[in-house]
């Protein structure tokens, strides 16, 4: 399951380990301190229904097909080598066992309709991209931030990226959700300046329904990077239905009290529904596509009782309905 | 996480609830025109009542396209509303400058309406004028002529869509303080000195006609003492009649003597200021106030000592002040919306820089000012804030929380080390560099006595892309009007490429700015101006007028349009026909010459394939880089030979994105005819996808000290992105940033494309919603719909 960086032929050395990203968001202001840009790597244990980055589940490059884009010249049919691309007239059926996002037929689409999620790129190209805002990083007290999916998976060359902006000095946040073995989480969790680390529901059952996942690999890797002393924000999406009610955030606020000293501050993550159409293009479903938003003094309530828990610095942000 | 909420009427930013009853009257008397028929401050012609007299200039106009159509128009119905002035004794015997200063102080003597307003602080109304040209006969032809024949070519360069030229008055900060320090009467002793050593009666007639600007002043002030006094009489309000008595008080002695107070100061400054619109018969382009918290701050400290004055009589003061910049727009109070003409101005003021030292130079008044500007939700002045690597935490956390909460950009933002690198580039003294300040939208000046004519000459870069194509043919007309370079499709690399697209562009500039140039020469002969000659340094020294080089400094500023469609242009030719292969010459002309109909496929390669400027790609940024280089080293090498002011360059693009649009072909970026152009600096609408750092860095690669003028940039955030303080910290130090790598100027909008359509949708409602055009602000809903669609559009791009 886990994806492994794998070390590319032309070039050896720890440099070149190569990895899968899919996405590079410059100017990011939600995912730690300051101005970040946040590298999103591809592959997550976790299958959590609310997910809104779908196309960080799978490991692999996915292929996506953009409706509003195409203009219908069909050079992408023609191109393919594996003839896994049908236009009907419901739209571009992608045959998923057959496509191994070579990327032709993105090569060939003059409209930029279609696109392959993920690209594979050595550690050292992608440090030199991340650090090209380095002067915002340093005005702001921001840096990179390592994000997905879930960055552990691609331990190795999270490791390669972590040393190369290490020596740039540029401050780098680990986003995990925890749901991974000790030996790939410690080594980054090690080099981080900062982890952002997902709390999600605080009951073994229920996590395990949602996401996969045992609660207690992420609660006791949890501990294991407080004792780090790497400095920590807790992050629980508060999802209708599966992690809003108020004793959740209050046992996950307890939890940070008692078990976490290097907490810094706690987000409650308003679900957010504008990831259907990431869903839908990935031809995967979304539980929650008829989902509204939350009520704002539903997400205020919720930082109250937090704070009730004893938790300091607790923040709420995202998307409410209403005004 | 994005976040789109609409920012619903009650967040807009709005005038203070706090206003004091006087100043909400003010405000909202200045917004109902059509409540005030006993004060218009719209255009009053006076003539010398000569058959041959001219009130309307056509080359102070010339860079408005969307006035040509009207120019006869304005020019002969203007002449048949003037009033008569009734010329002194031995007028016609005068030479030409003396003869305007005469005609003017008659004007400020008698015919000027004075009018002072309700509860009203800060005196002084009707400014807008058409003045006689005072041209006797022999000067009335070769004016004619010569005007004839500018306005020629200024249409053909128009209507080809290559740019547009002219003389154009304000766009200077006159040495105010020095009339507020001196008074008029001590500029007229040192004229009169001048004067009694100059040994020829040319400069004994131009020293005289500048002292009788001065007695002009002093005229029109004390008839605003009269009738401050008259007011005070009849005034049965015991409060305001003491307020009446010392505004007439004031007025008696300022701009006269030296102010010694902030309210005298003030009054001056306001005289000083309007008469130059008067003098110059244009109303408030441009024309700004320089470096306001620096040099009012001892009058203001002053008062403060002595227990004259307190903070909040210091801001009624001011807010009287402000409201009185605003009546500039009164000239088309019944015009109300057009394509952006109804904000076009700019009064800049600027707050906040640095010392002679680099240290920071803001002050208590800085503070006060933001007050005002937050209260008052006004478009003038329009204010600008210097910021530097030393402007303190507090002031920067002050300016970007007003940013976060005004939806359009409440400021210019200027960066003073960007700025200063261009103009010590350009040649000016070093040692003056600390204290310059912008013009108009945003063009870097120094102060007092420096005319750049900025906004005098318009290019539009992308038609080079189109005449390189086509052998020097404009595709429009069939006419030819570039050089005959290779037929495009002959030419076997990017370099030969580029050579050609060098040699089509050098041809526009020539073209355009041999119209500048007549424009120039014509003002220098036949339009002086001696009342701003004696309120600019340089003019006496020299004897020589403001429009005729007179000014220590002298530029001519062309302004840079359709950058970022030059740029993206080449980019694409470079790497998809040149380097990739992937597009043949013949099959892109062909798809130009088409404007794309039946060439999707290859539009949209154009689009998508190639890498364009604005997303911090070194590739596509080194071509525009190249653009940028090309034409702003060979702007500097011209000089207008009437007056030898020498040419400098910048980016600021107007509404001419939009203008321009029609009557520039198709390009190699994919845009077709008729889309607009890219505006000032910016990337081409939808082109940047890589964020606010990525499109700065874009920017601060140009190598930009070359622009000494400054660079028009406009970044949008959504609302969302600067909710709270923490955000607002963000912000700041991407502020911080842009000082060490972007451009000169920047303008923040924080607006979303929801919030517009909304303001589309329900008007009333979103009357005070302020948004950046280019250079400027405007009130959203007053925008034509064309424009308000071209922001919508900028909007849902992000960018």
């Amino acid at each position: 399951m886990a994806f492994e960086g794998s070390r590319g032929e032309s070039s050896p050395g720890e440099d070149s380990v190569q990895g899968i990203v899919f996405n590079v968001q410059r100017y990011s202001t939600e995912d730690g301190p300051g101005i970040r840009t946040t590298v999103f790597l591809k592959g997550c244990p976790m299958s959590c229904p609310w997910c809104h980055n779908p196309e960080g589940m799978d490991p692999r490059p996915e292929l996506v097909w953009y409706e509003a884009r195409c203009v219908g010249v069909r050079e992408c049919l023609r191109v393919c080598p594996r003839e896994a691309l049908t236009l009907t007239p419901e739209g571009m059926v992608i045959a998923r066992d057959r496509c191994d996002a070579c990327g032709a037929c993105v090569e060939a689409c003059p409209a930029a309709a279609l696109e392959v999620i993920g690209r594979k790129v050595s550690a050292i190209l992608l440090a030199e991209e991340a650090a090209r805002d380095e002067t915002f990083f340093r005005r702001s007290g921001g840096g990179v931030t390592l994000s997905g999916g879930e960055p552990a998976l691609q331990a190795a060359f999270c490791l390669a990226l972590m040393e190369i902006l290490a020596k740039k000095r540029i401050p780098v946040a680990l986003d995990t959700c925890g749901g991974v073995a000790w030996s790939k989480l410690e080594p980054l969790a090690r080099r981080a300046d900062l982890v952002l680390y997902d709390l999600k529901v605080m009951d073994e059952a229920k996590h395990r329904e949602y996401t996969g996942v045992s609660l207690s690999l992420v609660l006791d890797n949890a501990v294991r990077i407080a004792e780090l002393g790497v400095p920590m924000w807790v992050r629980t999406p508060v999802i209708p239905g599966y992690t809003e009610d108020v004793e959740n955030i209050r046992a996950v606020a307890r939890f940070i009290r008692e078990n976490l000293p290097t907490v810094e501050r706690f987000d409650l993550l308003a679900f957010n529904n504008t990831c259907r159409d990431k869903y839908r293009r990935l031809d995967r479903i979304f539980p929650l596509a008829g989902q509204g938003l939350l009520e704002r003094t539903k997400m205020e309530a919720l930082v109250e009782a937090a704070r009730q828990e004893g938790v300091e610095s607790v923040c709420w942000s995202g998307a409410v309905a209403g005004k | 996480m994005e976040d789109r909420e609409i920012i619903t009427p009650d967040r807009i930013w709005k005038p203070s609830e706090a206003l004091s009853p006087r100043v909400r009257r003010l405000r909202e008397e200045y917004f109902s025109p059509e409540k005030r028929p006993y004060f218009r401050n719209e255009v009053m012609p006076f003539t010398t009542g000569t058959p041959w007299d001219e009130v309307f200039s056509p080359i102070n106009w010339g860079v408005v396209p969307e006035m040509y159509p009207f120019m006869e128009a304005y020019r002969e119905s203007l002449k048949v509303l003037a009033r008569r002035v009734d010329l002194p004794d031995g007028f016609w015997e005068k030479s030409l400058v003396l003869r305007r200063a005469l005609f003017f102080r008659e004007v400020c003597r008698r015919y000027l309406p004075v009018r002072i307003l309700e509860g009203e602080l800060v005196v002084g109304g009707h400014f807008n004028t058409a003045l006689s040209k005072c041209h006797n006969r022999k000067e009335a032809r070769a004016w004619r002529r010569a005007v004839r024949k500018w306005w020629r070519k200024a249409q053909e360069i128009n209507q080809l869509g290559l740019g547009n030229a002219g003389a154009i008055p304000g766009h200077i900060i006159p040495d105010y303080p020095r009339v507020l320090r001196e008074g008029f009467s001590g500029i007229y002793r040192d004229l009169q000195q001048r004067m009694e050593r100059a040994g020829d009666e040319e400069k004994r007639q131009f020293y005289q006609a500048l002292m009788v600007c001065c007695e002009a002043a002093r005229d029109l002030a004390h008839r605003y003492a009269e009738e401050a006094g008259r007011l005070a009489k009849e005034e049965a309000d015991p409060v305001r009649a003491e307020e009446l008595k010392e505004i007439s008080r004031i007025c008696r002695k300022v701009p006269w003597e030296p102010a010694e107070t902030f309210h005298e100061a003030v009054q001056s400054l306001w005289f000083t200021h309007m008469l130059v619109m008067a003098a110059e018969s244009y109303p408030g382009a441009g024309l700004s106030h320089g470096r306001f918290d620096q040099y009012m701050y001892p009058y203001y400290r002053g008062d403060l000592e002595e227990g004259r004055l307190d903070r909040e009589r210091a801001k009624e003061i001011l807010r009287c002040f402000w409201i009185k910049h605003n009546y500039a727009y009164d000239y088309q109070s019944r015009v109300l919306t057009n394509q952006g003409i109804n904000s076009g101005f700019g009064q800049l003021m600027t707050l906040g820089g640095t010392g002679p030292l680099g240290e920071d130079a803001s002050n208590e008044l800085t503070w006060l000012i933001l007050e005002v500007i937050e209260e008052m939700n006004m478009l003038e002045p329009k204010p600008n804030v210097r910021l530097h690597a030393g402007t303190p935490e507090e002031l920067l956390r002050r300016v970007a929380g007003m940013i976060a909460r005004a939806q359009g950009s409440p400021f210019l933002l200027n960066f003073d080390e960007n700025a200063i690198r261009g103009l010590a580039w350009q040649g000016l003294p070093r040692e003056r560099l600390w204290d310059y300040a912008p013009v108009g939208c945003l063009e870097n000046t120094l102060q007092g006595d420096d005319r750049s004519g900025t906004v005098d000459v318009n290019v539009n870069l992308a038609k080079a892309v189109e005449l390189t194509f086509f052998s020097g043919r404009d595709q429009l007309t069939g006419k030819k009007i570039g050089p005959n370079t290779p037929p495009v499709e002959k030419i076997a690399t990017w370099d030969e490429f580029r050579d050609a697209f060098r040699a089509q562009l050098l041809a526009v500039l020539d073209r355009v700015i041999e119209v500048s140039d007549a424009a120039d020469a014509i003002r220098s002969r036949f339009e002086p101006t001696p009342y701003l000659s004696a309120i600019v340094g340089g003019c006496a020294e020299k004897a020589r007028d403001v429009t005729a080089g007179g000014p220590r400094f002298n530029y001519i500023t062309v302004e840079g349009i359709a950058f970022a469609t030059a740029a993206d242009s080449l980019t694409a030719v470079k790497k998809l026909v040149y380097e990739e292969g992937r597009v043949r010459m013949a099959d892109l002309k062909k798809a130009l010459e088409d404007n794309f109909e039946g060439h999707e496929s290859l539009r949209l390669t154009l689009v998508h394939k190639a890498p364009k400027y604005g997303n911090d790609d070194d590739y596509a940024d080194e071509v525009a880089a190249w653009l940028h280089r090309l034409w702003t080293t060979d702007v500097i090498r011209r000089v207008s030979p009437a007056t030898g002011r020498r040419y400098r360059s910048g980016y600021l693009s107007w509404n001419y994105w939009i203008a321009y649009a029609p009557s520039t072909a198709a390009t190699p970026d994919g845009r077709r005819r008729g889309t607009f152009l890219s505006n000032a600096i910016c990337p081409v609408d939808g082109a940047a996808r890589n964020g606010p750092t990525a499109v700065t860095l874009s920017v601060g690669k140009l190598g930009l000290e070359t622009a000494p003028n400054g660079a028009s940039h406009t970044i949008s955030f959504s609302p969302s992105m600067l909710r709270d303080a923490e955000h607002v910290e963000k912000l700041m130090a991407f502020l911080r940033a842009y000082g060490e790598k972007g451009g000169t100027a920047l303008q923040v909008n924080v607006i979303d494309a929801e919030t517009l359509k909304e303001a589309q949708r329900r008007p009333e409602e979103y009357r005070n919603l302020l948004v950046r055009v280019t250079g400027y602000n405007a009130y959203f809903v007053m925008l034509g719909k064309e424009i308000q669609d071209e922001i919508i559009a900028r909007e849902s791009h992000g960018l």
